[in-house]
């Protein structure tokens, strides 16, 4: 062989393992964020907001169905009971009973705070944006404790919109989601999502824990822990309108 | 006559210059005066020109087309089709200087670390150019080429509570045709400043057809903004418009969009006959006085030129005259000093110190004063002609003495 060709096929084969390696990576993310939704869900979920001088813990049961399709009720503190948020398709409305109200989120809430923590109503709203609206590459493959550990780099596309520069995920063979870090456009880290226990819960290997934290602001960080969740249920059609959002039946 | 004239306007003369040191005091106090009130009044005028021309900047244009609702909820809701036809062809007429058409959208724009409230303005640069802002004052990066360029313009100050910079990419998000929430990353290409702070967070620009792709509202617009050849003009302008636009469209001159800046100016002009007649008044004690005490100085020379037979007529002229001559001379030396000081200050003057309080008022932190020739020849119009009704009283007076009793007078 000429030293071109084998040039040739080397870039050939090069390129086609990268194409690969892309593809691989965009499965094993879509893959954890599948696991995670599943194709439906319930459970009751325990979400503690830490700041410096105060933290409080409530109690929500939720149920999810595909990746377009949420609903969220609070059921403790009592003070908060009742309080709702449905998220259908990139839109979101929430429900007080205070107020015995329907209100959708306007475009310049969904990147306000949800219910005081450090997730975005975007962030709740919206899980998958991540599997198309990212390039992502496979950076490292690790081991750790019996499993491999995929590094992933995920940027966002020319016009997604995202503002980070770009997502870190490590995400274990059995695509749990290890850690999920945010950097901003000049590669300083600004948040991270840690999962801090793994378990089994509705008959699958789950994140149970995990906790949001920003790197910039010490001791202020959100915690997610899931109670009890089954997967794959069969949930009724009325389940995510607005109807139910403001007199539940279930 | 013509001997007669020529006799009373020597003598007022010289009776000028015979208390040389009272007519110099009179003269210094009318010229301050003067001088007072030109300069104030150019001051002002610089003042409201900047606010006027500022505004207009940021409505923009002289006269802008909308949708009736537009301006009530300026939403996607309420927008309307790009000009066609007739309306097209009068936009297309000798007083109009540029018109462009726009997209003009409430949205937020966020970065990793902030997001904030904007109002986005999707625009046609090149027909934009001389109708707002943005163009002249971009000044880092670059300004939009087309109305397809894929970047965004944000002010100054804006980019800075955002924490991001030229070069970096932010999502705008914002209400689609259909009220869906729509939204995008965009590259921040340009970076522009304006002399009122809270302009460059207020308004972020995008290209047009763009906007309306994201929005989907396919080629419809949410205002025409149509700059006139001369803002004077602006009403006939907006007259022709409101013609042919028809009536499923509202046509607004610049001074009912911003009525606040269109009662400013006019409030300006009768302010400027109030500023010149209070001046006026407080000189006019000390102008009155000095005649009045001419008067009596010369009671018996007076006298004698009566019963030389002058007549009471030609008394008045004479000292009417002395009182026009020595307002004509202090209006001369007032408008030069005036003139002088204005001239010095054509750069501008720097009230970068109380710029938050003019900011309030729309206006911009460096003031040059601005003196059109109306208002120079209005105030020597009105300090003349007050000036002869004032010298009026002692001339009569003056004219009414007995020439026998005149003489004998101590």
């Amino acid at each position: 062989m000429r030293p071109i060709t084998i040039l040739l096929a080397a870039t050939i084969a090069l390129t086609a393992f990268q194409a690969a390696a892309s593809e691989n990576a965009r499965d094993i993310v879509k893959a954890a964020i599948d696991q995670w939704r599943g194709f439906s869900s319930r459970g009751v979920i325990t979400m503690k907001i830490h700041r410096p001088d105060w933290e409080r813990t409530m109690t929500l049961r939720s149920w999810t169905r595909g990746n377009d399709e949420s609903l969220v009720r609070v059921i403790k503190p009592r003070r908060d009971a009742g309080n709702a948020t449905l998220a259908k398709k990139g839109s979101m409305w929430t429900y007080s009973p205070k107020v015995n109200r329907v209100i959708k989120i306007p475009s310049s809430m969904m990147n306000r705070n949800w219910m005081g923590s450090d997730f975005s109503n975007k962030e709740i709203s919206r899980s998958d944006d991540i599997v198309d609206q990212y390039d992502h590459k496979l950076m490292e493959t690790r081991r750790s404790r019996g499993h491999e550990v995929y590094v992933i780099q995920s940027i966002p596309h020319e016009e997604a919109a995202v503002v980070w520069g770009r997502e870190v995920l490590k995400i274990r063979d059995d695509n749990i989601v290890l850690e999920h870090s945010f950097y901003d456009q000049d590669g300083a880290h600004v948040k991270s999502l840690l999962t801090q226990a793994i378990g089994k819960s509705g008959g699958r290997t789950i994140a149970i824990r995990q906790r949001m934290s920003k790197v910039e602001v010490e001791d202020e960080w959100t915690e997610i822990r899931v109670d009890e969740m089954e997967f794959d249920i069969k949930l009724r059609d009325t389940l995510f309108t607005l109807s139910n959002l403001q007199n539940p039946r279930e | 006559m013509i001997a007669t004239s020529g006799i009373v306007f020597r003598l007022a003369w010289r009776n000028l210059w015979r208390n040389y040191r009272r007519t110099a005091i009179i003269l210094a106090a009318i010229a301050a005066g003067i001088w007072a009130m030109i300069f104030m009044i150019a001051f002002t005028r610089g003042m409201i020109e900047s606010m006027v021309s500022d505004g207009i900047r940021s409505i923009p244009g002289h006269v802008q087309i909308h949708h009736p609702d537009f301006r009530n909820d300026p939403t996607v809701d309420n927008l309307m089709s790009r000009p066609g036809g007739e309306l097209a062809a009068s936009l297309d007429g000798k007083d109009v200087a540029a018109w462009s058409s726009r997209v003009r959208v409430p949205a937020v724009i966020s970065s990793e670390r902030g997001s904030r409230g904007v109002t986005l303005v999707g625009i046609d640069p090149v027909a934009e150019t001389s109708i707002s802002f943005v163009a002249d004052d971009v000044v880092e990066g670059r300004h939009l080429e087309d109305d397809r360029d894929r970047g965004l313009v944000l002010g100054r100050r804006l980019l800075e509570r955002l924490e991001s910079d030229v070069g970096k990419r932010v999502v705008v998000m914002t209400q689609g045709a259909d009220n869906d929430i729509v939204d995008r990353g965009f590259r921040v290409v340009g970076v522009y400043e304006s002399e009122i702070a809270s302009t460059e967070e207020a308004f972020a620009f995008a290209g047009r057809a763009t906007l309306q792709e994201l929005l989907g509202i396919g080629d419809r617009v949410s205002e025409i903004a149509v700059l006139g050849t001369d803002r004077r003009e602006a009403e006939q302008l907006y007259l022709r418009l409101a013609d042919t636009a028809g009536a499923d469209v509202e046509v607004l001159p610049w001074y009912e969009l911003n009525s606040y800046l269109g009662a400013t100016m006019r409030t300006m002009d009768g302010f400027v006959i109030v500023w010149i007649v209070v001046i006026f008044l407080a000189l006019s004690f000390g102008f009155v006085n000095t005649l009045v005490m001419a008067v009596f100085e010369r009671v018996r020379e007076i006298g004698l030129m009566m019963a030389l037979g002058m007549k009471p007529r030609t008394i008045v002229a004479q000292i009417v005259a002395e009182s026009i001559l020595l307002l004509a001379i202090g209006l001369a030396a007032g408008n030069v000093l005036a003139w002088a000081t204005i001239y010095s200050l054509s750069d501008g003057i720097d009230f970068s110190f109380v710029g938050e309080g003019l900011e309030i008022m729309g206006a911009a932190s460096v003031l040059k004063p601005s003196l059109g020739i109306g208002d120079v020849l209005l105030s020597t119009a009105i300090v003349l002609g007050l000036g002869f009704l004032a010298s009026l009283s002692p001339a009569i007076r003056a004219s009414r003495y007995q020439p026998v009793e005149a003489l004998t007078k101590e």
